[in-house]
């Protein structure tokens, strides 16, 4: 049998590439493309009527006191190379508690500590499982205000586990991260936080997304005092031992390839010594790729 | 709020390539054309086919007609050559409407890859199932050289290609633009001064000095490559008709046939010298080119195609990243086959210009992929199918094994002949994706 008298046929190898779509502010574990800065300014309204107590009770404050908080905050990451991303958040914060027995509510308001990270990406499996650590610097920007923050200097060590896959003929994806952070002072805090997110995009044109999450604080102390002003107390940023898990459900949707807006609503499960809140969360995630 | 969000299918790519196909080796269950009498299906004991020493399969028998069934379920394994290794026969007697397992188990094996048929012989029905498996292949090893003067012989192509003015000319094909690429006709000059064409489609984009990653596809046997298009706003992609193909046909122009053996018994005339350094002479295109990225290339292609992206790996670095699918001519010597394309159309070749045919095999062992594998150092992805006549998986591993191991991945497919499924073009472009950062 000869070449020319074979059935000849072409083969359209389609190579369908796959990029990461806009995420959520904060999730770690993909790894960004060189010259993206990913810019995400975000605005969370947290209310809490009811607190978790020394021995995880949820009960009312006192004189049915309330904590409300809103938050601003503008995270951005740039892709410096293949391997490191560097990060950067700014929150703002407004805080108020009120309460029956007060004519007028408590409220503080201020930037919150900034924090600078670093993200190396450390390796994949099969390029659908990413792993990555991220360092990050805490940089308080105020003094002596307890409800914006411990005003301490502090650090942070990652680690993120990402991947994605088909479910139910669906795209869906993942998220698993876990921190470790350090407040450096004369009354140093130790904090775990971790948060584990599934989602699902819901369209083949990958424009609308939706993921549940849960996540959480274990704070610790040399301290182990819980302060008597409930605007520090109920206020997951300035306490300084407590411990929570939260719940939350998001949905996204891309106005573009580049624009997407995340919103997402969270409560509080359990927890100890703070707020048992429930919190609303708007974000824009806008990519810009300069290379 | 943590939340994460991810993965998107952004978009479409190609690269061509021309297989060749001669066999209904896919199929893996077999029924009467009368209906569903009797049927079998064929289930092999690793995901690849591939054995550490005993092959393993079991052979499931259905007899939905409303008779009983008698005869023999049997296998024959037999090496590439056609020599018997070892076969087995069971009496079956299947009941109306039953049906039945057969374990069979091979005899463990010398490393290698075999033929194995699965018969049944009952009283309506007789078929047959051919599959290839393969035993501890990371042993395999051609039992020939490679020419003493193998890296000089390249080294003084490639610097006769030097000699020749590139003359790279780029025209814009406005009318087959699209909306998110522009297309050009490239032109350049190769060895032999002869101009070789191809086609280069470039991202539409907005930001300012941004060079691209570049996919040079490489063409199959004598397919006429046409602008890449399709949405990925990533990638820019070069589509090379080598010398004697497609829009390059001026000067070498042969009947489809006798490409192959053009001139096969001159080393420094062969068809397949020529096409190389046009491979290598794009890759100067891209380097030429402010809008394209040096780090970023990815050499892809198959059968030819695959061919000369081996060949390029071994002859070229500035290349970062290489598919090879189905790659042909590994291993020449050991193409056993001989009344199969391409040795049969080179022996025909031989015999018409009366040559003797070890001449030709004596030059073929300058273009034998297996003999550039040694200089491989970039990164390579293989893929091969087992029921490949044309790369049989012998001759494929025979080149595989010898490519450094820090460079080479291998994807085989048991149930594939000359082709690549979806699941290799998709590690490919995740492999591409993410060694140039394209996240």
């Amino acid at each position: 049998m000869t070449f020319n008298k074979k059935l000849f046929k072409y083969l359209l190898a389609v190579a369908i590439l796959i990029a990461f779509a806009p995420r959520n502010s904060y999730a770690d574990g993909f790894p960004v493309r060189p010259g993206r800065f990913i810019l995400s300014p975000s605005v969370s309204y947290f209310f809490a009527n009811k607190q978790f107590d020394s021995t995880s009770h949820r009960r009312a404050f006192d004189n049915n006191g309330r904590f409300h908080s809103v938050s601003y905050a503008f995270y951005s990451e740039y892709g410096i190379s293949r391997k490191f991303t560097l990060s950067a958040l700014v929150p703002y914060s407004m805080n108020y508690f009120n309460t029956d027995s007060i004519t007028h509510a408590i409220t503080t308001s201020g930037l919150q500590d900034i924090e600078i990270g670093i993200k190396y990406y450390l390796a994949n499996i099969n390029y659908k499982y990413y792993f990555s650590i991220k360092a990050t610097g805490i940089i308080p920007t105020y003094h002596n205000n307890a409800s914006l923050g411990y005003g301490y200097y502090g650090s942070e060590l990652k680690l993120a586990f990402a991947g994605s896959g088909h479910l139910f003929g669906k795209q869906s994806y993942f998220v698993a991260e876990n921190a470790v952070r350090e407040y450096f002072g004369s009354e140093s805090v130790f904090q775990d936080r971790y948060n584990l997110t599934y989602g699902l995009t819901l369209d083949k044109k990958f424009k609308e997304q939706l993921s549940i999450s849960i996540g959480g604080f274990y704070a610790t102390s040399g301290n182990s005092l819980i302060n008597p002003n409930p605007i520090i107390s109920a206020n997951p940023n300035t306490s300084k031992n407590f411990a929570f898990n939260q719940v939350s459900v998001s949905y996204g949707h891309a106005f573009s390839k580049n624009l997407s807006l995340f919103l997402t609503g969270g409560t509080f499960i359990t927890g100890r010594n703070t707020g048992a809140g429930t919190s609303l969360s708007a974000s824009l995630n806008y990519r810009l790729d300069t290379r | 709020m943590m939340t994460g969000l991810k993965s998107y299918i952004l978009l479409l790519l190609s690269a061509i390539f021309l297989v060749v196909c001669s066999t209904n080796t896919k199929a893996t269950v077999h029924k009467p054309k009368a209906g569903d009498e009797v049927s079998t299906t064929l289930v092999t004991g690793s995901k690849d086919g591939i054995f550490s020493s005993r092959a393993s399969y079991t052979f499931n028998v259905k007899n939905a007609t409303d008779a009983p069934q008698t005869g023999t379920v049997s296998y024959i394994a037999v090496t590439p050559a056609g020599v018997t290794v070892a076969k087995e026969s069971r009496m079956v007697n299947l009941s109306k409407h039953s049906n039945n397992s057969f374990d069979f188990t091979v005899p463990e094996q010398k490393p290698g890859f075999y033929k194995i048929n699965f018969m049944i012989n009952v009283s309506d029905y007789d078929d047959t199932t051919r599959r290839v498996f393969g035993v501890r292949p990371e042993e395999i090893q051609s039992q020939h050289g490679r020419p003493a003067d193998f890296d000089s012989f390249w080294q003084t192509t490639k610097n006769e290609l030097a000699t020749v003015k590139p003359q790279f000319k780029m025209t814009e094909k406005t009318e087959q633009e699209t909306e998110n690429r522009k297309v050009y006709l490239i032109e350049m000059r190769s060895l032999d001064n002869i101009t070789v064409r191809g086609w280069l489609t470039i991202p539409k984009t907005t930001i300012r000095n941004r060079r691209f990653t570049t996919l040079l596809a490489l063409p199959g046997y004598q397919v006429d490559l046409k602008p890449m298009l399709g949405e990925d706003n990533d990638i820019a992609i070069i589509t090379l008709n080598v010398r004697g193909q497609g829009n390059s046909r001026d000067v070498i122009h042969p009947k489809r046939p006798d490409y192959i053996s053009l001139n096969a018994e001159d080393k420094n005339k062969y068809v397949l010298r020529g096409a190389i350094m046009d491979c290598i002479r794009t890759i100067d295109f891209i380097y030429s080119r402010p809008e394209l990225d040096p780090k970023r290339i990815e050499v892809s292609g198959g059968s030819l195609g695959g061919f000369l992206a081996a060949a390029v790996a071994g002859l070229d670095n500035r290349v970062q990243l290489v598919s090879s699918q189905n790659p042909i001519l590994s291993d020449i010597r050991n193409l056993p086959n001989q009344e199969d394309w391409p040795m049969y159309d080179l022996h025909k070749y031989a015999g018409e210009k009366g040559i003797k045919f070890d001449k030709v095999l004596d030059n073929l062992d300058y273009f034998d992929i297996k003999n550039f594998a040694q200089n491989i150092q970039t990164p390579i992805l293989l893929g091969i199918g087992l029921l490949d006549h044309l790369a049989p998986p012998n001759n494929e591993y025979a080149f595989y094994n010898l490519i450094p191991g820090k460079y080479r991945r291998i994807m085989v497919f048991k149930d594939l002949g000359h082709e690549v499924p979806t699941a290799y073009i998709m590690k490919d472009g995740h492999m591409m994706r993410d060694k140039f950062a394209l996240f």
